[in-house]
């Protein structure tokens, strides 16, 4: 089945580079990815309902990860959404355990290799399908 | 199943959102959602938003949106992007031209990769078209992939079709000369900020003279979609050409001739399905296959005598001779 | 550019003696070389050939008067002053800013005791982005990424004790929007204060494309709007603040984002250019402003490239500002230029080895005869720099000032064959570049239409793949990838009450300010908005009636409209 990403940066981030590159490069990689530009949790998960996302993809630089990330998990959940939530950016790794506790599934540094995102992805997605 | 009925009378997105994912990706549940939905159709008014990359179409579907919301209307939208040939990845990029609609609760936007169509439009676009409608939307306004040429698929799925161009024509020109005037029932000049759009709209007009009088003359819009502007106008002539419809018979002709066509297609796919069926299962088609391809057969004669035989078996099953 | 000149007396080099070294280079490359010049092409990072040996006939046509010169003299290749670090070091700047403002003016008076010899500042989102910090979309981010600034008040707090008319104060406010308030809000603090505006000296970075083209937002101004902006505080200070440098065209943001040296040299040109062709047409004279332009690049680990960056950057400029505008004054014909480095070189695997990533930009950066310098700490991958990481970045200035003895002589690579090979080319680059830009019809109208947007991101795409095939190679990360798991760093963390101080202080704000004379501040700057006016003195107007920050950019916002750029 095709894998369909919604990828957003995460409130008021700048530089738009990375959330773009992840997404060109996950087309690469053979999946459907909705580009949303910089978006609020709330509006985030709406179109991941929209969508019919199977994943939320999060971007984030700007230190709001452990403020607004949660929150995308948690609104997710409120409105029955069961997309796979994982995150990007710049995180320390001392909030990387917290992150994993409110739900998301997985955090990627800058150094990642997208092809590892790829593939944690089609794992997890493929999974939950079974 | 009792949960799709219960959630067509909810409307709640959550469950649209899940049914058209379901029809989206053609599972085995979509077509009872397409069966459900069937019948709960043909109030919507579809909208074909069509042109070139890059014309500013998604920037005006967000526009016209954004106004059609303050009429208290349900809204939906499709948008369509290709599909990399190569990858088969897409990259879904209009919903960032309509950010403002995010927080609109009566907006529900949902985009599509080709996935190998050639038209211009998914090749579910027609059944997402069909739940939104059945979810009771007001409006639903489609926009095409916009390749470069003009693209057919939404005629057949879309009750008013606007083409948008930007000055200086180009391109659109050249197809409109080729003698495809009755694409659009709307045209639209975006970016009108840019110089020659008056140009522009005369040469336009000379060719919707040419093309012969119509009971419908299509109209000739300017507008710049990044500032708003024209698109009040834009709205009142979509609003006429409806009312247009409507008052020639031709809104329900257009849903009666969408819904023969949608059976024949539906017969046309089930029958092709049956035959590869049928010569996978029977080694003597299967060779004549062979021959065709390496050309010892010609496709004509065995191509009949495929689908007489086909006839046949299941004339002798039903007659039990 | 040297070329056609019949003067051969002129060139470095005597006619005879390039064709004797040209043969001579043909003999070494047959006999002895034996076509043993490594596999394949190499390239600089900006796609430049690299030859495996430059000789003097690689600048055979460069007259050395006329295109390289001495320091402090067209076309300023050299330098922009005679003496240049002996005469005056390059200024240490570490930038700080978190929490709110009473946070950060801790953090300035701790750098500036450690030898900091001015103060540089970020700002967090939401204050970038123009809203207050009660806002609600700025949750989540206030006091996080940079210091929060809503009012004049918070101006006055974080500049506290520090006397801004002796040492230097930047503030990044990275957009025109932001600049605009802010350096109102400075301004105004200082009249309040009793010291000229005459006496206080720093920078804004004030860059339009950081907001249409690099940084991301639900909302941004339209680039015309934040262009006009961009002109206003560039006109503004130089009329009212002579030694402030109202903008540092942010070549920085735009390499982080994704382009080449040569079209971060470009864009940042083609963007004072506009600016010079806008003030202009406002009547002013472009001696009057071009020596307040500043610019900010950011340096790569391609060592000669980014010198002759610098170098070529100098070259290119003199040539615009004496040809094009026919500019008079010497200062307006020199290039002054802040360097941070490359943030985005810095990696998250073994940190500390960014220590030594950052030394070599620093020196790249000196070497290049920058006036300032910024040397981003090792553990910027992670977070904001701790204390302790701020203090190695400072130390590393202090090593390269002190103990490496590169500052003693001017521009001490000139005269490298492949140096002087390097500046020409990246110069004849920029030149190209700039001509596309305006091919395109300049600058504002290459954002518009997206065209930039495009570029940076085939870049970054292009980058990204490069780096996972390994064909751009980064230590520890595709190349002799690390065997550590996770290095240990101690992250910095932001005040986590800095929301909630601010919001209570905001609060009080509100209160006691006359709510009437707001308005009216605010209303005639709306009207403003749509005359063609410098709208300086009316957001000054508005700043000292305590209208916030938010509620200034709220009037753009209305007036100008929002613009969504033309991504994907
Ligand atoms: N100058 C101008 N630019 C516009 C206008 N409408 C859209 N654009 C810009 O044109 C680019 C392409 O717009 P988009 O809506 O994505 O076009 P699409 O590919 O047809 O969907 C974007 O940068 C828009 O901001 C307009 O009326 N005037
Ligand atoms: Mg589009």
């Amino acid at each position: 089945m095709q894998i369909k990403v919604v990828m957003a940066k995460l409130g008021l981030d700048i530089h738009w580079r990375g959330a773009l590159v992840v997404s060109r490069m996950l087309r690469d990689e053979g999946m459907e990815v909705v580009y949303l530009g910089n978006q609020f949790p709330e509006q985030i998960v709406d179109a991941a309902i929209q969508e019919g996302a199977d994943v939320i993809g999060l971007s984030t630089l700007g230190g709001n990860h452990l403020t607004l990330g949660p929150k995308v998990v948690q609104i997710a959940k409120e409105k029955g959404v069961d997309a796979l939530v994982i995150m990007g950016g710049v995180i320390p790794e001392d909030d990387i355990p917290l992150l994993k506790e409110a739900g998301i599934s997985e955090v990627f540094g800058p150094e990642t290799r997208i092809e590892s995102i790829a593939s944690f992805i089609r794992s997890e997605v493929n999974q939950s399908i079974a | 199943m009792e949960d799709l009925i219960g959630s067509f009378e909810k409307k709640d997105n959550v469950s649209l959102g899940k049914m058209l994912k379901e029809v989206e990706n053609q599972t085995p549940l979509s077509l009872e959602i397409l069966k459900l939905s069937s019948f709960r159709k043909g109030k919507a008014h579809i909208i074909g938003v069509t042109g070139p990359p890059g014309s500013g179409k998604s920037t005006l579907v967000g526009k016209m949106c954004k106004k059609l919301a303050t009429m208290d209307l349900r809204i939906g939208v499709v948008c369509v992007d290709p599909t990399s040939p190569f990858t088969k990845g897409a990259l879904l990029g209009d919903r960032i031209r309509m950010q403002e609609l995010a927080k609109l609760p009566n907006v529900f936007i949902k985009s599509l990769a080709t996935r190998g169509n050639l038209g211009g439009l998914a090749s579910s676009t027609a059944d997402i078209v069909q739940v939104l409608d059945a979810y009771e939307m007001d409006v639903i306004l489609i926009e095409t992939v916009g390749v470069g040429q003009i693209e057919f698929d939404v005629l057949g799925v879309a009750d008013t079709v606007l083409l948008v161009s930007v000055p200086g024509l180009g391109d659109t020109l050249q197809t409109l000369k080729a003698g495809i005037m009755e694409i659009a029932d709307i045209y639209v000049i975006n970016q009108a900020d840019r110089p020659g759009a008056d140009e522009s709209v005369k040469d336009l007009n000379l060719m919707v003279k040419e093309s012969g009088k119509r009971e419908w003359s299509p109209p000739i819009h300017k507008t710049v979609a990044t500032q708003d502007s024209g698109i009040d106008e834009l709205i009142h002539d979509i609003t006429a050409h409806k009312k247009y419809l409507e008052r020639s018979g031709l809104w329900k002709e257009k849903r009666q001739t969408r819904n023969v066509t949608r059976l024949y297609s539906m017969i046309e796919s089930l029958l092709a399905q049956r035959v590869e069926d049928h010569i996978n299962r029977e080694e003597s088609l299967k060779a004549k296959v062979q021959d065709v391809m390496k050309g010892e057969r010609d496709p004509y004669t065995t191509s009949h005598e495929i689908v007489d035989r086909l006839i046949a078996k299941h004339n002798s099953y039903q007659y039990g001779g | 550019m040297a070329n056609n000149t019949t003067n051969q007396e002129k060139k470095l080099f005597d006619h005879e003696v390039v064709q004797e070294i040209e043969a001579q280079k043909k003999r070494w490359q047959e006999n002895t070389l034996k076509g043993k010049d490594g596999e394949g092409q190499y390239y600089s990072d900006s796609g430049i050939p690299i030859n495996l040996l430059y000789t003097p006939d690689d600048i055979k046509d460069v007259d050395y008067l006329k295109d390289i010169g001495f320091s402090g003299e067209a076309p300023y290749v050299r330098g922009v002053y005679p003496n240049m670090y002996r005469g005056r070091l390059f200024t240490v700047r570490q930038i700080a800013g978190f929490g709110t403002p009473e946070d950060t003016n801790e953090r300035f008076k701790f750098l500036l005791k450690n030898g900091a010899t001015g103060t540089s500042v970020v700002l967090d989102l939401p204050t970038i982005r123009g809203y207050d910090s009660d806002d609600p979309e700025a949750e989540g981010h206030v006091g996080a990424a940079g210091v929060a600034i809503d009012s004049i008040e918070d101006i006055e707090a974080l500049y506290d004790g520090i006397p801004i008319e002796e040492v230097s104060s930047n503030i990044v406010t990275h957009l025109p929007s932001t600049t605009v308030v802010v350096m109102a809000m400075f301004a105004a603090h200082a009249e309040k204060k009793g010291i000229p505006l005459e006496k206080l000296s720093g920078t804004n970075q004030n860059d339009f494309l950081m907001e249409t083209a690099i940084g991301s937002s639900l909302e941004v101004l339209p680039p015309k709007a934040s262009f006009r902006l961009q002109c206003d505080a560039i006109e503004y200070a130089s009329k009212n603040m002579p030694r402030w440098n109202p903008v540092s065209y942010n070549g920085y943001n735009l390499r982080e984002a994704g382009t080449t040296a040569v079209q971060e040299v470009a864009c940042a040109i083609a963007n004072a250019i506009g600016t010079s062709e806008e003030l202009i047409r406002r009547g002013n004279k472009i001696d009057d402003f071009a020596k307040r332009l500043s610019f900010f690049w950011n340096l790569f680990n391609d060592f000669f490239e980014e010198i002759a960056k610098c170098r070529a950057s100098r070259l290119v400029w003199h040539e615009v500002m004496k040809d094009r505008f026919n500019a008079q004054h010497p200062k307006s014909h020199l290039m002054r230029f802040h360097v941070q480095t490359a943030g985005i070189t810095l990696t998250k695997v073994e940190p500390l080895n960014n220590i030594a990533r950052s030394a070599i930009q620093g020196l790249a950066a000196v070497l290049g005869g920058a006036q300032s310098l910024h040397v981003d700490s090792y553990d910027e991958a992670y977070s904001a720099p701790t204390e302790e990481s701020a203090l190695i970045s400072i130390r590393t200035q202090q090593i390269i000032q002190a103990e490496t003895n590169v500052v003693n002589t001017v521009d001490p690579l000139a005269g490298s064959y492949f140096v002087e090979k390097l500046t020409q080319d990246m110069a004849q680059r920029i030149r190209d570049y700039i001509a596309e830009i305006e091919s395109k019809g300049g600058l504002v109208a290459a954002v518009e239409s997206g065209w930039l947007h495009r570029e940076i991101s085939d870049f970054a795409y292009q980058m990204q793949k490069d780096i996972e095939d390994g064909k751009h190679k980064i230590v520890g990360l595709n190349y002799f990838p690390t065997e550590q798991s996770q290095t240990k760093v101690e992250v910095f963390r932001y005040p986590e009450t800095a929301e909630s101080r601010q919001k209570e202080k905001l609060e009080k704000l509100r209160k006691k300010r006359d709510k009437e004379k707001v308005e009216r501040a605010l209303a005639v700057l709306r009207q403003k908005c749509h005359e063609d006016v410098n709208l300086m003195p009316y957001i000054k107007e508005a700043v000292l009636e305590y209208a916030t920050l938010g509620e200034i950019e709220e009037v753009f916002r209305e007036e100008f409209g929002l613009w969504q750029f033309p991504l994907a």
